[in-house]
């Protein structure tokens, strides 16, 4: 399975099971093939039938041509993500339901009156939905253009090195949830309580990582680009506007952990239509969702600005 | 494996064959041979030395010797028409699948940088010019120009995935001709992968092919950072390399290696061709007198013209 055996002795992050490099620095993995002392002459013979085995193209791995055995040789293992753990269920349906229905009326005037009463919940489902949470040291090198110290163009360049940590990052592999839902409702499980089976809800769906882990290690890489980058905005360039912002990573210590993460799934009917509401297993306080906004309200609105603009214009020109 | 009765003799080695006993001689620089007497495949294994480590990870072949025949015979009927007629016509000969000893190279590359970076602004200008009626106007229009600051700094990225060659028999520029290499599909190296066919020991040395590294590193890099430049444009980058934590593996590739004899008169030439995905690369003969005749109705029609134009006035 895919568990760390060692750490590369360069950048100091955990190889797995099937790596013959390291996918941050391409440090070689080591091998317990003892190395030739003297000049040594071998025939590499079939264990089945004795005969000499070669490599063959049609198997892509040395093979014994009599008996058409293959022989097994060490490859790059690329196997599917499996989840590691599991974050348990905290809060129950009856506290997914009171939390759609505070929800539903903390969502103010524009909405319809009638939406918290009328609003008939149709399903209310336990998701375990899954994700890489990763702790890296990292060195970034960043350029880009901002208004600080600008001229005559409105864009001057910067350029910078920073030390930058990252603990407890939140990465979604989710196909089920959406970005957006994640990062609302990412913040509310606490990453410290991971069990090794899904505990706290019955007939739960458990979402599986549908990709591969070359894959995987390609999204998380790219993650940390952005999360960098974005920090590097809010932290390290002068001015208050950013364009190109450049990030160049050398990364050290990249430990990941492959999680499940619990959610409530709702769907709620109002006035013949179909509405979804997301909200974390552990606290009920993270909720994101869409909800119908009220035509009557807003036009009502639309009719009042349009006739307080056109008294103000009377006034002005009246005088 | 059993010790083998052996000698070093000068450029050659002495083994004797594990399975029949008779003495065979062979390139001192070859890992595998193939009894001539009982067709054993044997593996030669030879203590490692700085300029000859051990190598770490070999790519299998892919592309079968008639496919690739067929591709090479392709290739070298569509090259380019300024090409010898004869090598066109040229069957491949000696044909062989060799593992070629590589080097795979990766390092951490901190570079300190300097370059004039441009942004753009517009600026509203007035201008005069005539309107449909002969009357001077003005006018005015928004031009975008830009403005030049200076930038320097520093940049540190990993280089991986950097492959010389480790053969005197093939050149950088050759082996570049047929990469990449998909190195997702790298095998640790086992005596079992090359039995039967032909493998090189590195003949180069490892400072030269050091060289080889730093040179494509450094090329690497330039490109990281002209990507690395904010601005709408960029220009004069100026940069300093250096190069820290180097790892550098010996890699068996797997190359299909054609000799193209064309003419008599004339060394072969030598085409190569990627083991693992099928791509050609070799340097074409080009034929002096194609170019010549080109050369020279080029002038013609260019004459001809410029006399016909001088003719009607």
């Amino acid at each position: 399975m895919t568990t760390a055996i060692q750490n590369c002795e360069r950048c100091e992050s955990p190889l797995e099971t099937g790596d013959l490099r390291c996918s941050i620095c391409g440090q070689v993995s080591p091998a317990d093939r003892p190395l030739a002392h003297k000049l040594t002459v071998q025939i590499l013979r079939c264990k089945g039938c004795g005969a000499a085995t070669s490599y063959d193209i049609e198997h892509q791995a040395p093979s014994c041509t009599f008996c058409d055995s293959v022989v097994e040789v060490e490859t790059v293992d690329d196997p599917m993500e499996q989840s590691k753990g599991y974050l348990p269920f905290t809060t129950g349906q009856d506290e997914a339901r009171k939390a759609m229905r505070d929800w539903l009326s903390s969502l103010g005037w524009f909405r319809p009156s009638d939406l918290t009463t009328s609003a008939q919940l149709e399903q209310l489902k336990p998701l375990w939905w899954v994700g890489w949470v990763f702790d890296a040291e990292s060195h970034v090198s960043w350029a880009a253009d901002s208004n600080a110290g600008s001229r005559r163009s409105a864009w001057a360049p910067h350029s910078g090195q920073v030390n930058m940590t990252f603990d407890d990052i939140l990465v979604s592999a989710s196909r089920g949830l959406s970005e957006s839902e994640v990062s609302a409702i990412g913040p509310g499980c606490d990453l410290r309580s991971i069990l090794d089976q899904p505990d706290g809800a019955q007939n739960a769906t458990v979402e599986q990582f549908d990709l591969q882990r070359s894959q995987a290690r390609q999204q998380i890489i790219a993650a940390i680009q952005k999360i960098a980058a974005r920090r590097v905005e809010q932290n390290e360039i002068p001015g208050s506007h950013f364009r190109k912002t450049q990030v160049s990573i050398v990364l050290r210590k990249l430990m990941t952990r492959r999680i499940s993460l619990p959610a409530w799934v709702l769907a709620y009917r109002y006035k013949g239509r179909l509405y979804r509401m997301v909200i974390s297993g552990q606290n009920t306080s993270y909720v994101t969702g869409t909800a119908p906004y009220s035509i009557v309200k807003i036009i009502l609105v639309a009719i009042c600005v349009v006739a307080a603009f056109l008294v103000v214009f009377a006034l002005v020109v009246g005088r | 494996m059993t010790d083998a009765a052996s000698k070093e003799l000068a450029g050659q080695v002495e083994i004797s064959c594990q399975a029949c006993g008779s003495t065979l001689l062979l390139d001192s620089n070859l890992r595998t041979t193939v009894c001539p007497y009982c067709a054993s495949p044997s593996v030669i294994e030879r203590p490692p030395s700085a300029n000859r480590p051990a190598p770490s990870f070999v790519v299998g072949f892919v592309v079968d010797h008639d496919r690739a025949a067929e591709a090479v015979r392709n290739w070298i009927s569509s090259t380019s028409i300024f090409a010898r007629s004869d090598f066109k016509q040229t069957a491949p000969e000696r044909t062989r699948g060799v593992y070629l000893p590589a080097y795979l190279y990766g390092a951490v590359a901190d570079s300190s940088y300097f370059a004039k970076i441009g942004e753009n602004y517009t600026e509203i200008e007035t201008y005069t010019t005539t309107d449909s009626k002969g009357n001077t106007v003005t006018r005015t229009r928004t031009v975008t120009r830009t403005e030049y600051r200076s930038l320097g700094g520093e940049h540190s990225t990993y280089i991986v995935d950097v492959v010389v060659t480790a053969s005197a028999g093939v050149t950088n520029e050759a082996l570049e001709a047929i990469e990449p290499f998909d190195l997702r599909a790298l095998r640790r190296y086992e005596p079992s992968f090359i039995s039967g066919w032909l493998a090189e020991d590195p003949s180069r040395s490892k400072d030269d092919c050091f060289q080889l590294s730093h040179d494509e590193s450094v090329a690497k890099v330039e490109q990281m950072l002209h990507d690395f430049m904010p601005g709408d444009s960029h220009s004069g980058l100026r940069f300093e390399t250096n190069l820290s934590q180097e790892v550098i593996d010996l890699v068996l590739l797997p190359v299909w290696s054609f000799a193209v004899r064309y003419a008599e008169d004339r060394p072969p030439v030598q085409i190569l061709m990627n083991g693992q995905t099928g791509r050609v690369g070799g340097k074409v003969p080009i034929s002096a007198i194609k170019v010549t005749i080109a050369v020279l109705i080029g002038l013609t029609v260019v004459g001809g013209f410029v006399l016909a134009v001088a003719s009607s006035h």
